[in-house]
């Protein structure tokens, strides 16, 4: 009896301590890559749409070619910080 | 998304417009936009076709990463932030005043 629960006791430490090596290896991922476009590449045009409240409207990129500087801010998820 | 608003006028003083883009719904957007106060389109990018197409598409949310591209008026990427530097827009907008100086 005493034997039994002593290997289950081994057991369990075992587990615990390759479950606590696989979570040190997943904080350690490395980090993911770069975007692919880099500062002086031509941005993709694109046409997207946004709704205003009342319909949805169509922005272009090219829009604002000449025109404006266009700050593209990407995001995870609407309702999320950041 | 907050963070942009609040510097909206100076980003619109140095000829730029602001586009807040991620792949939910236009109406999610939008509800999000007002709960948030921001005055800026949001755009839906449904089924990421410009996320991968930028190439930020992230298996992890299954969404696009937080990335900033300043794009100048030729259409060339002139900055780009990239996770956590992309939530503090302070450097963008010092980029745009610059970049206004030379244009």
């Amino acid at each position: 009896m005493r034997k039994a629960v002593s290997s289950a006791l081994t057991a369990l430490m075992l587990l615990a301590v390759l479950m606590s090596s696989q979570l040190q290896a997943a904080d350690k991922k490395p980090a993911p890559p770069p975007p692919k476009l880099k500062v002086g590449d031509a941005a993709p045009d694109f046409k997207l749409q946004y709704f205003t409240g009342n319909d949805l409207k169509d922005v272009n990129l090219s829009d604002y070619r000449g025109k404006k500087n266009v700050v593209l801010a990407f995001y995870v998820f609407a309702f999320t910080g950041g | 998304m907050k963070n942009f608003q609040k510097n909206l006028q100076k980003l619109e003083a140095s000829d730029t417009q602001v586009l807040g883009v991620s792949m939910d719904s236009p109406f999610a957007n939008k509800a999000f936009a007002d709960q948030i106060g921001v005055t800026f389109p949001l755009l839906s990018d449904w089924g990421g076709e410009v996320t991968h197409k930028y190439g930020i598409y992230t298996d992890k949310y299954k969404a696009a990463r937080r990335v900033n591209f300043l794009i100048g008026k030729d259409g060339t990427i002139l900055e780009e932030q990239i996770d956590n530097e992309a939530i503090d827009p302070t450097k963008l907008v010092a980029a745009c005043e610059r970049h206004k100086l030379k244009n």
